[in-house]
């Protein structure tokens, strides 16, 4: 399986050997993270990093354990009271004078996001990448509630993978101006026609 | 007798403290997670509450299935997700999408303390239900989610009525922490070397200013 390296910057001591054996540079980026388009997932930073800083993660998750309908259940009504929690405390917290009041509101809408924040990652969107999570993005996407970011959401929609099944890009249909075959290519990748191989210019969407 | 700390684990043992725990003064905390007296059951207790069945759990009214409160959560936990497998642009673009829900989350009426309070109590139950069906299912993920937010949520309702019996003075001179990772608020002068709840180290803890 594929593999690429990740540097943990917490535990990076800046000084060491893992840009000398990097042989194609992702490891020497201006902002310390690894350039995950230039590593081959050779490993040799993580053998020579004496700070136990970079490992080795796959490049493509695994599918997450499912969860029943029941689990996603309870958990999505727990988390809309926890949601409740929150914007009751934020709300006070803006509002309250008192200064130990304001930071204890303060501490219960932070706490009450982390809990739910949690709560949805076990109720069936823990990965980006799951197909929960991509096909709640790209309903919400089509029926945009006004102001809603779309364009976060396309280029999200366009840019990660799914990695269960759970989601399929929409596709689109091509019409090839060198060789007149009429195609269908998924809207994630670069479109290319099965017959003459012809890209870009050459095809016109229909 | 022994008695049980329900947050941290603290075992408070009679016998070798010498003082009957119903002897202790009604401020007295727990030496390791600072819970409140009441947070102690009785070690035979404690298999008692465990078992209870399900308390009626009052309806929630209009609830949507992902109300917009929810889906800043549920994006902002997705950011995290980018960000652990260093998608920071992807971070961002999901960063993006939960503010915007986070802004969208509709003015509560009638939002006071009592009504928080209310709320933060109602959840215990709804932890008690969601535990039930996650043990059902044996799904442990959800398990371990309910554990720590179950803690927590008894931790919050204790401060609550702490301060709403003592006032500022409750919390005059001291500091506020939440732990990142699982959202456990401890107060004190520093954050507790590990988190009782979710165990980990303090420099997770942050400040509440
Ligand atoms: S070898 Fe490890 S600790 Fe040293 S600079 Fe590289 S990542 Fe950081
Ligand atoms: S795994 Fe290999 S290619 Fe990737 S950053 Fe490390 S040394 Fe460079």
């Amino acid at each position: 399986m594929k593999r690429i390296a990740i540097r943990n910057l917490r535990l990076c001591t800046k000084d060491c050997l893992c840009l000398y054996v990097c042989p194609t540079g992702a490891s020497d980026t201006e902002d310390s993270i690894i350039d995950t388009s230039k590593c081959i997932g050779c490993g040799s930073c993580s053998d020579a990093c004496p700070s136990g800083a970079i490992s080795l993660v796959p490049a493509e998750y695994p599918a997450q354990q499912r969860k029943s309908e029941k689990v996603m259940d309870v958990m999505e009504k727990l988390a809309a009271s926890k949601a409740s929690e929150e914007k009751i405390a934020s709300m006070l917290s803006a509002d309250e004078s008192a200064p130990n009041l304001k930071r204890l509101l303060k501490a219960l809408k932070q706490s009450a996001r982390l809990s739910a924040e949690d709560i949805m990652r076990e109720g069936g969107y823990m990965l980006p990448q799951s197909g929960n999570s991509l096909s709640l993005l790209s309903r919400l996407a089509d029926e945009p509630s006004q102001g809603f970011p779309k364009e976060a959401a396309k280029e999200l929609l366009s840019s990660i993978r799914c990695n269960d099944g759970g989601y399929e890009p929409p596709s689109a249909m091509y019409k090839c101006e060198r060789c007149f075959t009429e195609f269908e290519s998924s809207s994630g990748d670069k479109a290319v026609c099965p017959m003459c191989g012809a890209e870009g210019n050459h095809l016109k969407p229909i | 007798m022994k008695y049980i700390c329900q947050i941290c684990g603290y075992v408070y043992d009679e016998e070798t403290e010498g003082v009957p725990f119903g002897e202790l003064p009604d401020n007295w905390t727990c030496p390791m997670c600072k819970a409140p007296k009441n947070m102690f059951l009785p070690e035979d207790a404690e298999e008692e509450e465990r078992k209870k069945p399900d308390m009626e759990i009052p309806e929630l009214q209009d609830m949507e299935r992902l109300p917009p409160g929810v889906l800043a959560a549920l994006f902002s936990n997705l950011a995290k997700g980018a960000e652990k497998q260093y998608q920071s642009h992807q971070e961002k673009l999901f960063r993006e999408i939960a503010a915007y829900y986070e802004a969208a989350v509709p003015e509560i009426p009638d939002a006071d303390i009592s009504l928080l309070m209310k709320i933060a109590e109602r959840n215990i139950s709804l932890y008690g239900e969601a535990m039930e069906t996650a043990r059902r299912d044996g799904d442990r993920g959800a398990m371990r989610a309910l554990t720590w937010g179950g803690k927590i949520q008894k931790i919050i309702t204790s401060i609550l009525s702490q301060y709403e019996k003592e006032g500022e003075s409750a919390l005059e001179n001291v500091d506020i922490w939440v732990c990142t990772i699982c959202g456990f608020i401890y107060t004190g002068e520093n954050p507790p070397a590990i988190c009782p709840v979710c165990k980990v180290p303090s420099w997770k803890f942050s400040k509440v200013v």
